[in-house]
């Protein structure tokens, strides 16, 4: 794609986010949230796949815009104005949030995902889940006192449980990772009314993880699972990142992302939610032993290879590696922080 | 809220209706997607002149320009696929199936 085509398409997705966390008007944030839908569809390729993904996306976001558009005008009509903080309508606010959980690909509006992610290249995949998730986030931030929590428990239960289930039968990369979004987004959800700012918590840790795997697996190109097999001989470093960013995924105790989980929990549990506490904690075993299956493949068995020699003599690396090293510290060693993060709320 | 509202809002919900049920063809989807646009730009116009909020009277257009960027947007999806496929039959988008 010609470089200037490439420079407005990125300039629109920055400015799309920007615009809808920037924004204090219903309308505004309308208006971002559809210049990134728009923003990122010419960015697929030209291959059937990637044009089935494409539409998928369309639709299922337009349909999203839409219903948003509707919960506005008619909190517009029986509340007389336009602030984002203020979404005061009962109707407005169920709607809303059915909306944004079309957007955000929450179960039971999550078929989308593991499809759209598949057919599409790593890296547009890559924005697809980290950088369109922090528009409608932002929007669920700004109106958690007016939301209904009967549908938010729904909503993230089933997403928990769906994006556990879902990817256990998966071999293709995208899918486990998409199924690993849905998952998380569900623990995302359950706590946005209770303490808004470990939603925002939780979806930075999840960002820099999910940015990890992405830039890691586009540096050899592996989306199966069969791939990752061989990634042992031509570059070992990449299967210990893996190791450590899929177990920080997953919430295991040193790692960062058990913070996020840690802290949602008690939170919930200060609430008097222990059914729903326990009901997370348990989903989130199934996204662990998927994990697992992955760091067998890659780091913990030597899978059979053309090469029979145990390491490359001659490595030459001719990728950029610039973000990997800063992303996998962040998302693996940052748990003794947490006091920090516990003030920030 | 207007006797009138009830008529739009009923519109409303049969396009949207219109575009979660279809039976074969993609461009139908779409069509029921400018109804929703339709019903959402007669609202907003009847507010504006309802409550004579006359400020937010550049509300329609821009809503009119935005839903016809996603229009655009959508007929050109429609005719890659029909490039790739032959037709706009919905069932066969299964390229991707798990």
């Amino acid at each position: 794609m010609s470089p200037y085509v490439t420079t407005i398409l990125t300039l629109s997705l920055f400015i799309g986010t920007c615009l809808t966390i920037f924004s204090e008007h219903w309308f505004t944030a309308w208006m971002g949230l559809e210049i990134n839908t728009l923003a990122i569809i010419p960015t697929t390729p030209k291959n059937p796949r990637a044009t089935e993904a494409a539409t998928k996306y369309f639709l299922t976001q337009s349909t999203a815009s839409m219903v948003m558009m509707f919960a506005i005008i008619y909190n517009a009509w029986s509340t007389n104005q336009w602030t984002l903080m203020q979404l005061s309508d009962n109707w407005a606010s169920i709607a809303m949030t059915l909306a944004l959980a079309i957007k955000l690909g929450l179960a039971p509006f999550h078929f989308w995902v593991p499809e759209v992610t598949q057919g599409i290249p790593l890296l547009t995949g890559m924005i697809l889940l980290t950088w369109q998730k922090l528009a409608p986030t932002a929007i669920l931030f700004q109106i958690a006192p007016h939301l209904n929590m009967k549908i938010l428990i729904m909503l993230a239960i089933l997403s928990t449980l769906v994006g556990g289930w879902g990817g256990l039968n998966q071999t293709h990369l995208r899918k486990i990772l998409a199924y690993s979004s849905i998952a998380h987004m569900g623990w995302m959800i359950i706590i946005v009314q209770i303490n808004p700012t470990l939603t925002i918590l939780s979806l930075t840790i999840y960002i820099m993880a999910t940015l990890t795997m992405f830039l890691t697996l586009n540096l050899s190109n592996v989306t199966k699972i069969k791939s990752l097999g061989g990634l042992w001989n031509k570059s070992a470093t990449t299967t210990i990142i893996i190791l450590l960013t899929l177990l920080s995924l997953g919430g295991l105790p040193p790692l960062t992302g058990f913070m996020p989980k840690w802290l949602i929990l008690q939170e919930l549990i200060n609430n008097n939610n222990i059914m729903t506490a326990t009901l997370m904690a348990l989903s989130a075993l199934l996204n662990l032993f998927f994990y697992m299956r992955l760091i067998y493949a890659s780091s913990l068995t030597m899978f059979p290879s053309t090469n029979n020699s145990k390491m490359q003599w001659y490595d030459n690396p001719t990728q950029i590696t610039m973000l990997i090293p800063t992303t996998t510290v962040i998302s693996s060693l940052l748990l003794p922080l947490t006091p920090l993060f516990i003030t920030l709320s | 809220m207007l006797s009138i509202n009830i008529n739009l809002i009923v519109a409303f919900a049969l396009a949207l209706v219109g575009v979660l049920i279809y039976r074969s063809h993609l461009i139908s989807t779409l069509l029921c997607l400018e109804g929703i646009i339709l019903s959402l730009f007669i609202l907003i116009t009847l507010l504006i002149t309802h409550f004579h909020i006359f400020s937010i009277s550049i509300l329609p257009l821009i809503l009119l320009v935005f839903s016809a960027c996603e229009a655009g947007v959508g007929l050109a999806l429609l005719v890659k696929i029909s490039t790739t496929h032959g037709n706009d039959y919905i069932q066969n988008l299964n390229l991707l199936q798990c």
